[in-house]
């Protein structure tokens, strides 16, 4: 017996001398797999793009793309005593590099995913017989689509930012890491020339059996609507319009071949007539009854089928299953605006409030004597609870001029599944009346004045609770002048677009435009001001002195805007030797105490 | 050398080869060979009855034996005639002789006839290393013989250790049961928190390898712990703590922050023996700071949501009805009209019963030793309970003179009950006039079911409590409806061969083989359960929840030495090899699943797997390996000048394949000048002199495996698509951390080493430094790197110990004493700008945040804030409104109030001639960043406006103080007398400043949580003289700030605490023969009785760690303990 023992120690001794050592320490992790494994076939691909929007929805960066767009606007503010204090001084307008949301890692992960695929995809395509070429393009597009998003949502809000374009793999690629800022519009330019040369390959229909890819999806109207957007950004009237055509064309497309297959009943399409054709989601669920545009459009589940939302471009998808499909709820929703259970830590500003209680002199709202624009109601609620995210159901109902709204179907804590709408119609038809707006010139072109108001009318009206439309709330000839009719396309988006991150973005996008036309031109604070102005309370005063500063600081209000966009994180410029700080923050942390 | 070896195997080897050829010739071929004996013993008075005969091989394994019969006659077949014949009898000397006849009448020789022979007894170092005798080691170490602790009480190895090894700072990190202590030796080696700092732990040369998937190095102290704890004391032979790098550069990467090697006892010749202890500990917790009453703490609130606005509507506005005593308006009124001591609630008396039994023994051919013992626990806070059964078996067996096979099986099994909430952090904030029970709404009376502040659903209470008291659960009700159950099952069994393959005396060369194989198989289970009771939140919420997992770890280790000693003709020179392969391989799983919503009520269903929703379900695996290869020599000439050399190479599947290998090598010397000539006339006093200096170096890795792989792993799911994402960034040239250390030692003996005398110094530098998580630019898709390789560090210190050995010796008592204290500084060389920038903290002006300073050639630890000068007595206004003459009378009487003074102490003013008031954080034009702008009150904290600039912001922090002790260690006495024995330990720290957090937040009257009694000497009215300012709730508008870091909380350190006192006495065989006992010994300790210290909070022992200064974060105190125990030897 002993003996054994020996033989058996002997035995080791000589497995451990024949055995060679590298392989003996070569291991591979069991549960993820390693590079030299990967990229094999087009699974893996499909599995890394999923990546990509994991990335794009993880709250991370959904909760800076609707504090980025729309935080430092007027529509909203803190609620109660328990925000965040990150939060609280966003509302101050006092920023500073420490703030935790001047972290954008999140969007440069989701970039870098990207990248990685493009690196990828094409070795996988030549050597998986099962990956056309065609797919690859695909691929190419819907990925090259995801990280274009990220760098306009990115340039929009810090101006000039690193833009790399190739993956990062390796802690020694010095030069894709420690990257200095690119110019917006080098970005901008940058940003469309890559789409255009992707577009043609991007899937136009996704096949109808996957119903909820036509609008969770990058397709080719996604590309469109984003190339929309950075003309407009980037002054390029006629190029805006031409995009927006496409979508919009491309949307009406899409409703006629629905409707085809479904009977319409005579009362949707004497209610149609209003919408001059776009298709846009009707409101109305009977004759006194309306509020079912605010289900469809904006308390879409996973589950439900996409062809409910025609309107709808481009929307990343939640879940609100208990037991979970492995995807993530709403969380920004969630904890911002509230749920069941806890109050949200934002509300829609008391002027919005205010603005909806008035019975004339509105500003934002359009000045008519009733209350029948719904979007007085489905906003937000009367105490300024945020309505769109946290129900399911708003139903409003008509009697005499007097609208009753009931809330229902509000979320439970950590299972609000509301879609994040990042395009919809509506957005693009505004995007076209404001190019219309601009090109329409102070001598006012009168074709250009007409399309242009019929857009904003028809959205307008889509929102009216009337079942037969008496007259319309907007009038044609109070909007005669350019800067009229500049201002109610800014208003309707302002109305259409509220607490969907867009309106901050709005107001950066116009003073840009207006920033080098001289000082006998449009003040090009004027939206901007009048938005700051109308911000109330204690941090209102301290919004208005940050922006008073900011400007004052400069000789002319024409120089530099930096004050309207946000400083780098801390961490960023500790790290990164190339990159310089906002100057509008300073070094954006306290001076005295360096 | 090698020549006589190579003449010497050869023989063996032609030798082994003509024998097997003669076995497989050995049918056909017929020789004339012996095949029996037979003859007669005697001795002197005649023949020997039962005396032994047996036939030996050449390994001197026994082939054959017989005994003589009644007359001295034997016959024994004889299987061989090369082997040799051997005669033994007890009492007489054995006779060994060739087999070459047939026929022995031996008359055989009284062994005490024998001349006595002088053994010169070498104690030789124990361990993995070289078996270097003492007077050669050359290394620094310090050892501890457990005999020191034979028949005393000690608990834990670390009680044994704590203030004993100089240069081992000891910890204890909470007075929860099973929850471990962290160790240091000779200041941390590493900054990281995910690099352990803990010296590593070796039992009987193996090292424990548990790693488990998700293992957080918080817990890891605990595991450390827990290793220790595997370890009976009783087991225990000796405790070495090896020092500097050349001692533990046998360890290699291993050894970077020191070792401490555990030898435990093993079987010796002699009867069996028997010996039975038990201990009985009570331990209880020392208590804090005394909390506010009921009554106190609702006044105390009314205040501070009063004091901020001054306004009675606007307090009311909270309208909270939990503190004002309401009638029935209240629904809950009844619920919150008590006096509750929380803390009182939920302390206890602890109980530890620690039964031992071990049997010892053993013969010529084998030895054996097996304790077994079982130890049940109830800790300080209730409803904690550790029950643990440990056994250690070891066994050697003698094959032959030459081979020795030894198997040694260690399984340990602990079962502990745990809180599922930390109840006294709870306890200490929970609102003391909620009553535990709820009181029954009509009479008043306790029911029997616990009350809960109601978290959801219609609320009846204030808002204001929701962030905190809301979410704090009943601790009492948590302790006994919450279960949270560990049970872990450990076990090694290890296999040794020893094989000596030349001479076995010092006159022969020794070539001695040893191989082992020890396995480490450990699991743990973990279930725990939430009831409902204990959540008065919605049901789709999460209540009822519950958590069961499992997780094991099996690692194999076997190591193969040869040690070489060569026999030199000329004795001056020794001399000693050893080479060494080792090889570790090891895989962990784990699983665990969780669930809510079970349909359980009072705890009767608790696993996740009955009908409730699974919540998640998660597994892991993890895998690593590792080789080393040793060679270590020594040398001595005249035992007078040593040398040794070691060197490791470390290979490990943490690195990639450009960095996998490490090379750890070491040379140390030492001159034992006492031995030499000159020193002769000396050495009657001193007995020792010898100076060591060395130089080695040994590494670090990272406790990740994969990094310098890119790994692709899932992500959430986006629609029905299933996602994976890169996870890494490829670490491509991640590096051994070094650290070089240079240590000169001084060893002394006085009085034949009756007192001896150690004196090190050692110099360590850290270079390529393992940081874990540096900022990158994201736009690298990843904020930051797990690793990197970057900076410098130093360690520089010294200490002394002393050790006597019957110092003092009157008749039958004698008395000993041992001190030791040393001293460790620790500074950055060299970091790289961005990660000091990282590491940095910038001030955000808020209460209660402390700032980090991390700065090259600075130590670490500096405690940076205000200087705090009391409590404004009057308000701004009441100043304002004085004549002037008024205003210098005010001032002249040592009155305060909120005004600006320049340099010189005279007020500043206005523009419009009023006196400037004292702001705090006033916004600075450009700064771009929006002050505080707070206007200073009466009640206020006063701080000092450093550059009476007429504000306070950061430019008035300063340095406030080092965390850094001049000076620790410890020190002991025993007392001998006949058979009782007193034995006295103490621990010390001096100069050392302390950042009391607890007490910050204790007096901050910020929140609802409830304060400490200090608080009731808070400023209420103008003109009160206090060092406590008014109470202010923390509103986001009107917030104060009489809580900022400043010298009101930095307190000294400095403290001396007995460790133990024990007294025991032993009962000798004498007086206990009528009994049937050899021995009883009785013992009573105390352990922790007193500290001496200034500081105000519970226990002084804090320290730095990391980066940060020394902060008392409210800690559970080291407690205290009474323990009787008894042992007896049967």
């Amino acid at each position: 017996m002993k003996k054994n023992y020996y033989k058996i120690i002997c035995a080791i001794c000589a497995i451990c001398g024949f055995t060679s050592c590298s392989d003996f320490l070569e291991i591979k992790p069991q549960d993820e797999i390693i590079l030299e494994d990967f990229w094999n076939e087009k699974a893996d691909v499909d599995a890394v793009v999923a990546g990509c929007y994991a990335g794009l929805q993880s709250d991370a960066v959904i909760r800076r793309m609707l504090m980025w767009g729309e935080f430092r606007s007027e529509n909203f503010m803190a609620s109660g005593t328990n925000v965040e204090g990150d939060v609280m001084n966003v509302f101050k307008e006092n920023i500073t590099a420490k703030n935790s949301y001047t972290k954008y890692d999140a969007f440069y992960t989701v970039i870098n995913r990207c990248n990685t695929v493009l690196k990828y995809a094409p070795d996988v395509a030549a050597h998986d017989p099962g990956y056309t070429q065609s797919e690859l393009k695909a691929t190419i597009a819907e990925v090259s689509a995801i990280r274009d998003l990220c760098y306009f949502y990115l340039i929009r809000t810090f101006r000039n930012v690193p833009y790399v374009t190739e993956a990062v793999t390796d802690d020694d690629q010095k030069e894709q890491i420690e990257k200095p800022a690119s110019d917006f519009y080098t970005i901008l330019d940058a940003l469309i020339a890559d789409l255009q040369s992707v577009r043609g390959d991007a899937i136009v229909r996704y096949p109808e059996s996957y119903p909820s890819y036509q609008t969770g999806r990058i397709t080719r109207d996604v590309i469109d609507a984003m190339l929309c957007e950075m003309y407009l950004w980037k002054k390029d009237y006629n190029q805006c319009i031409y995009y927006a055509d496409q979508v919009i064309e491309s949307k009406k497309q899409i409703t006629e071949e629905r409707r085809k297959k479904a009977t319409i009943s005579s009362a949707i399409t004497a209610l149609e007539s209003r919408l001059d054709g776009y298709p846009l989601v009707l409101n109305s669920r009977s004759s006194n009854s309306f509020g079912i545009a605010f289900n469809k459009i904006f308390a879409r589940e996973f589950t439900t089928s996409s062809t409910d939302a025609d309107e709808i471009i481009f929307e990343l998808v939640y879940d609100n299953s208990a037991a979970g499909n492995g995807m993530p709820a709403n969380g920004c929703f969630n904890s911002w605006f509230g749920n069941r259970t806890d109050k949200g830590q934002v509300m829609a500003n008391e002027v919005v409030v205010g603005e909806a209680q008035k019975e004339s002199g509105r500003d934002i709202f359009a000045n008519e004597t009733k209350w029948t624009d719904s979007r007085l109601y489905i906003n937000f609620e009367e105490d300024g609870t945020i309505a769109k995210g946290q129900y399911e159901n708003v139903s409003l109902t008509l009697s005499g001029a007097k609208v009753t709204a009931t809330y229902s179907n509000q979320y439970t804590k950590d299972h609000n599944s509301s879609n994040w709408i990042i395009y919809r119609l509506p957005d693009i038809m505004l995007m076209k009346a404001e190019a219309l707006v601009e090109l329409m010139g102070e001598s006012v072109d009168e074709q250009m004045r007409s399309e242009c108001f019929t857009l904003v009318n028809a959205i307008n009206k889509r929102w009216l609770c009337q079942n037969t439309l008496t007259a319309d709330t907007l009038k044609k000839e109070n909007y005669t002048s350019q800067s009229l009719m500049r201002k109610l396309v800014m208003d309707e988006r302002h109305r259409e677009l509220m607490f969907e991150g867009k309106r901050w973005y709005d107001l950066v996008r116009l003073s840009m435009r207006f920033q080098n036309m001289g000082a006998n031109n449009i003040g090009w604070l004027d939206f901007l001001s009048t938005a700051v102005n109308r911000r109330t309370g204690p941090n209102g005063s301290l919004a208005k002195s940050f922006f008073k500063k900011s400007f004052e600081g400069n000789d002319t209000y024409t120089q530099n805007m930096w004050s309207l966009f946000w400083p780098y994180n801390y961490d960023e410029i500790t790290v990164n030797p190339y990159l310089v700080q906002n100057p509008a923050f300073g070094s954006g942390m306290s001076d005295s105490y360096k | 050398m090698s020549k006589r070896f190579n003449c010497f195997a050869t023989r063996r080897i032609f030798k082994s080869i003509i024998l097997t050829m003669a076995l497989l010739l050995g049918m056909t071929v017929s020789a004339q060979t012996i095949t029996s004996v037979h003859g007669t013993l005697s001795d002197d008075m005649g023949p020997l009855m039962g005396a032994t005969v047996c036939e030996m091989d050449a390994t001197g394994r026994i082939i054959n034996s017989a005994i003589t019969d009644l007359n001295g006659n034997f016959t024994m077949k004889v299987k061989n005639d090369k082997d040799k014949i051997r005669f033994t009898y007890v009492g007489l000397k054995t006779v060994t002789l060739p087999i070459n006849k047939t026929t022995y009448n031996i008359t055989m020789q009284s062994a005490t006839q024998l001349k006595e022979v002088v053994v010169k007894s070498r104690k030789r170092a124990t361990g993995n290393g070289l078996p270097i005798p003492e007077k050669e080691i050359s290394y620094a170490s310090q050892t501890i013989s457990m005999k020191e602790f034979e028949g005393l009480g000690i608990t834990t190895v670390d009680e044994a250790l704590q203030g004993r090894i100089a240069g081992l700072d000891i910890i204890g990190n909470s007075g929860d049961l099973g929850a471990g202590s962290t160790m240091r030796l000779r200041g941390s080696s590493s900054l990281s928190s995910l690099t352990d700092s803990n010296p590593l732990i070796v039992v009987d040369g193996n090292i424990r390898e548990v790693n488990l998937e998700n293992f957080d190095m918080a817990g890891a102290n605990n595991e450390k712990f827990a290793e220790l704890l595997n370890i009976n004391p009783e087991d225990i032979a000796s405790i070495t703590v090896k020092k500097d790098a050349a001692a533990t550069a046998i360890y290699g990467s291993q050894g970077g922050n020191g070792v401490i090697e555990i030898t435990t006892k093993r079987g010796a010749r002699g009867k069996p023996k028997l010996t039975y202890s038990l201990k009985l500990t009570g331990t209880y917790q020392p208590k804090g700071y005394d909390l506010l009453s009921g009554d106190d703490y609702t006044m105390l609130l009314k205040e501070a949501y009063f004091n901020p606005t001054q306004n009675d509507a606007v307090a009311n506005q909270y309208n909270i009805p939990e503190i004002n005593y309401l009638g029935e308006e209240f629904s809950e009124w009844r619920q919150y009209r008590d006096n509750t001591d929380w803390r009182d609630a939920v302390t206890q008396w602890g109980l530890r019963q620690n039964h031992y039994v071990t049997i010892s023994g053993g013969g010529e051919k084998a030895s054996f030793r097996v304790g077994g013992g079982f130890d049940h626990e109830t800790g300080t806070m209730i409803e904690q309970k550790l029950n643990r059964f440990s056994t250690r078996v070891a066994l050697d067996y003698n094959v032959s003179q030459r081979i020795r096979v030894s198997t040694n099986f260690a399984l340990t099994y602990t079962k502990n009950d745990r809180n599922s909430d930390g109840l006294l952090a709870i306890a200490l904030k929970k609102m003391p006039n909620m009553s535990i029970y709820e009181k029954d709404p009509l009479t008043g009376e306790d029911t029997d079911s616990y009350y809960n502040m109601l978290q959801s659903g219609p609320y009846k209470g204030s808002e204001v409590f929701k962030g905190d008291q809301r979410t704090y659960v009943n601790p009492v009700a948590s302790a006994h409806l919450a279960k949270n159950q560990q049970r872990t099952y450990d076990m090694s069994p290890e296999l040794i061969i020893n094989y000596n393959l030349l001479g076995l005396d010092d006159d022969h060369w020794q070539l001695n083989y040893r191989g082992s194989v020890y396995m480490n198989i450990y699991n743990q289970y973990d279930d725990s359960f939430y009831p409902q009771e204990l959540k008065t939140v919605n049901w789709e919420d999460g209540v009822n929840t519950s958590n069961t997992g499992s997780s094991k770890s099996v690692s194999i280790n076997t190591k193969q030495t040869f040690t070489l000693i060569p026999a030199f003709k000329n004795k001056d020179h020794s001399a000693m090899f050893m080479g060494r392969f080792e090889l570790t391989s090891g895989s962990s799983s784990s699983q665990s699943t969780s669930g809510k919503g079970l349909p359980s009520t009072d705890g009767a269903i608790t696993s996740p797997a009955a009908g409730g929703l699974i919540n998640s379900v998660s597994s892991g695996y993890n895998q690593w390996r590792s080789m080393y290869y040793t060679f270590s020599a020594h040398y001595a000439y005249k035992e007078r000048y040593i040398a040794d050399f070691t060197v490791r190479a470390d290979g490990t599947t943490k690195f990639g394949p450009n960095n996998r290998w490490g090379y750890f090598p070491s040379v140390s010397l030492r001159w034992n000048i006492i031995e030499e000539p000159f020193m002769k006339w000396i050495k009657p006093t001193v007995s020792m002199f010898a100076i060591r200096p060395s130089w080695g170096r040994v590494g670090n890795q990272p406790n990740q495996n994969y990094l310098f792989t890119s790994k692709y792993g899932s992500s959430s799911r986006y629609l029905d698509m299933a996602s994976m994402i890169p996870k890494n960034i490829r670490l491509t040239d991640l590096k051994w951390q070094i650290n070089t250390s240079y240590n000169v030692g001084i060893d002394m003996g006085f009085f034949k080493d009756r007192l001896s005398i150690t004196i090190e110094g050692y110099h360590s530098t850290i270079t390529d430094m393992l940081l874990s998580n540096p900022t990158i630019p994201s736009n690298a898709g990843f904020p930051t790197l797990p690793y990197k390789n970057s900076g410098k560090m130093r360690n520089i210190g010294w200490e002394f110990h002393v050790n006597t050995n019957k110092l003092v010796q009157i008749g039958k008592f004698f008395m000993d004493v041992n001190a030791n204290f040393g001293n460790n500084r620790n500074e950055i060389l060299e970091m790289e700008e961005s990660i000091l920038d990282g590491l940095n903290s910038k001030f955000g002006y808020e209460n209660g945040e402390w700032l980090r300073r991390v700065q090259v050639h600075n130590p670490l630890g500096a405690i940076y804030g205000f200087k705090y000068k009391g409590v404004y007595q009057y308000n701004y206004s009441t100043f304002v409104n004085m004549t002037d003459a008024e205003r210098q009378q005010f001032l002249a009487e040592g009155k305060t109030a909120p005004i600006a003074m320049n340099a010189d102490g005279s007020i500043i003013y206005e523009v419009n001639g009023d006196p400037k008031r004292m702001m705090y954080d006033y916004t600075l034009p450009g700064s771009g960043r929006t002050g505080k702008n707070y206007k200073f009150q009466g009640g206020d904290a006063m701080y000092e406006d450093l550059n009476h600039d007429g504000q306070i912001n950061a430019l008035d922090i300063t340095y406030l103080g080092s965390s850094l002790p001049k000076l620790t260690g410890g020190f002991g006495f025993s007392f001998n007398y006949k058979a009782w024995r007193l034995n006295t330990q103490f621990t010390y720290r001096v100069g050392n400043k302390i950042l009391n957090m607890a007490r910050l937040n204790a007096e901050a009257m910020t929140g609802n949580d409830n304060q400490s009694q200090a608080v009731n000497y808070r400023w209420r009215k103008e003109g009160d003289v206090t060092t406590i300012p008014r109470a202010m709730h923390n509103f986001t508008d009107y917030q104060a700030y009489n809580s900022l870091v400043s010298d009101r909380y930095v307190e000294d350190g400095t403290y001396l605490r007995m460790s133990y006192a024990q007294l025991s006495y032993a009962l000798n065989k004498k007086q206990l023969t009528w009994i049937g006992l050899n021995r009883i010994s009785f013992f009573a300790s105390i352990n922790n009785p007193f500290v001496l210290t200034k500081y105000s909070g519970v226990d002084p022992d804090i320290v730095n760690s990391g980066y940060d200064p020394a902060i008392d974060n409210a800690q559970t105190p080291r407690s205290r303990s009474y323990t009787l125990g008894i042992t007896v030897d049967f």
